[in-house]
């Protein structure tokens, strides 16, 4: 994977893409099911317990994606 | 052909509604269309919406065969042979002793010996959907102990085939230790060929289902597992073993993929109505019979998975809470104990197994999400002799492994053992600490000086390391948490 990217696999559920943002108080997990619902922890605290769990539809996360990654561009 | 549908759907229907409402506070599934079964059928006064059991019997066991089948298709063979000595070991402590103690009651109960066989299995195979939705709904994906917690279900599901294959001719009838011996070589036999067919025959198998079209894909699978399932009754091998090594051998097609997509309802529905047919077959009045067998059951299985969990967490070295979450997310016990259950009942075994299963897995339906949402508790007061000392600190810490500067461990022994920039300034220091990034030792954030902190902050090197005897954890400073290693890796592999 990418630099500052660690992929764990999860036997059963999927995978786990840890994504290093360099600061200790945000950051962000992506499990991508099998099933292919994606899980988003996020962490904006220094503790290992997440500060926010969202559930997306691979089709809402493909939307979260668009826009993160300026694709989606709409007056 | 009498064709009971007003029953069976309603039955299914409020069994999937009271399903439903019990997801909301967080009781798994299996259990609650199991007892909507023991509500609604001729076994408990009121209502009795299924007069005739047997009427499902054929959808019931279509059920049983697409659940093992399913588990077979997914089963993530590679992933489990490359996870490491370390999982093996935590996972055979975990089953040796939920087995054993499930075994030991079995015995002490007197109800036989074929009947403990089938109560050692059905207490010691933990339910892997159980565990995983756990794990999602707790959002404890990142912690560090959920590798290991899958990978233990994951080989729990290898162990179950061979407990069925071994368990076929104690559920055959018969008699004699040669019979046995045959049925015993006959179903270890079948097996072995299955096991050649997934290794060497998966082209031949994929040939025969492969088609492009969903459709028929869907059909042939359905046909070939069946018949497949069918056979392996004939032969004197459960349905159910058959079942799940048919499913090992399509998961080594090109197939498996879409395979998975499309058994997966219907496993769902089917799974639905085995659970339900399971619940009818028994008598409400029976389960108080059983209540005390059970309590000890569940008392039973508390401890063995509890010293499981910390097993598993002296070998990966987590501390107090990876070790109580372990053991509380695998408690629940669901549709593997059901299955040996139904399998023990059809074949004539004491009938007592059903009450006394049904009670059992009901019972830790109910504790498991509780006691694994409430783990820190347990974390609490667990003793820091049974796991490494230098956790006293953080016994209820999550463990998380979701730091991304794993890849910096590059140094993790030293000869040093002295604080070099105190000994230079003359200081004293009370514990010291390693950079795993360039190996300089310097002293801890009690000791005056605080060098390692102070060489973290200067050089950006991320993660020390304690150099205590008896330590061994590690500690980032860039994310502030505690980091392991991921399962898997073996933790020396960054040493060069």
């Amino acid at each position: 994977m990418g630099q500052g990217v660690h992929v764990q696999e999860l036997p059963g559920i999927g995978k786990r893409y840890d994504i290093d943002l360099g600061r200790a108080d945000q950051r962000v997990s992506v499990v991508v099911r099998s099933g292919g619902v994606r899980d988003l922890y996020v962490f904006t605290s220094t503790s290992a317990d997440p500060t926010a769990v969202i559930e997306l539809s691979e089709e809402q996360a493909r939307k979260v994606g668009a826009v993160l990654s300026a694709t989606f561009f709409e007056a | 052909m009498h064709v009971d549908l007003v029953g069976l759907g309603a039955a299914v229907l409020i069994a999937g509604l009271v399903a439903r409402a019990g997801r909301r506070v967080g009781l798994p599934t299996v259990p609650c269309y199991m007892v909507i079964g023991i509500l609604l059928g001729p076994g408990t006064p009121g209502p009795t919406l299924i007069e005739h059991p047997e009427d499902l019997a054929m959808l019931a066991a279509l059920g049983l065969i697409l659940l093992l089948f399913h588990l077979g298709v997914e089963f993530p063979v590679e992933q489990v042979l490359g996870s490491g000595r370390r999982l093996f070991i935590a996972a055979g402590c975990y089953i040796a002793m939920n087995v054993s103690a499930g075994l030991a009651l079995g015995f002490a109960l007197g109800w036989g010996t074929s009947e403990a066989l089938v109560i050692g299995g059905a207490l010691g195979i933990s339910s892997s959907a159980i565990a995983t939705k756990l794990l999602i709904e707790l959002h404890r994906l990142t912690n560090a102990e959920t590798p290991v917690v899958l990978g233990i279900i994951v080989i729990e599901d290898i162990f179950l085939a061979f407990y069925l294959a071994l368990l076929s001719p104690v559920l055959s009838d018969s008699d004699s230790a040669a019979e046995i011996l045959r049925d015993l070589a006959v179903s270890f036999g079948f097996l072995l060929l299955l096991f050649a067919v997934a290794r060497y025959g998966a082209r031949l198998v994929g040939a025969l289902v492969g088609t492009r079209e969903d459709e028929l894909l869907a059909v042939l699978v359905i046909g070939l597992v069946v018949l497949v399932a069918g056979v392996s009754e004939e032969v004197g091998v459960s349905d159910a073993i058959g079942a799940l090594l048919i499913g090992l051998v399509v998961s080594r097609t090109a197939v498996r993929e879409r395979v998975e997509r499309l058994v997966l309802p219907l496993r769902d529905v089917f799974a639905a109505v085995f659970f339900v047919s399971f619940g009818l077959s028994i008598d409400v009045g029976d389960l108080g019979s059983v209540a005390v067998p059970v309590a000890v059951a569940v008392c039973l299985t508390l401890i063995a998975n509890v010293a499981g969990g910390v097993v598993a967490a002296r070998l990966f070295g987590f501390n107090q809470r990876g070790a109580a979450n372990i053991g509380l997310t695998i408690l629940g016990r669901g549709e593997f104990s059901l299955i040996l259950a139904t399998l023990a009942l059809g074949a004539g075994l004491d009938a007592r197994i059903g009450p006394f299963v049904a009670l059992y897995v009901l019972v830790l339906a109910i504790l498991s999400p509780l006691l694994a949402a409430n783990s820190h508790y347990l974390a609490r007061i667990m003793p820091d002799a049974l796991l490494r000392p230098g956790w006293r600190y953080v016994r209820e810490e999550t463990i998380s492994t979701s730091c991304t500067h794993l890849d910096q461990i590059k140094i993790t022994t030293t000869d040093v053992d002295v604080c070099p920039a105190c000994v230079a300034d003359g200081e004293q220091w009370v514990e010291l600490r390693l950079c795993v990034t360039c190996g300089n030792v310097g002293c801890c954030d009690d000791s005056p000086a605080r060098h390692a902190s102070a060489h973290a902050a200067g050089t950006g090197h991320p993660i020390m390391q304690s150099l205590e005897d008896g330590e061994d954890w590690r500690w980032c400073f860039v994310d502030e948490t505690l980091v392991r290693a991921p399962a898997g890796t073996p933790v020396e592999a960054g040493e060069k």
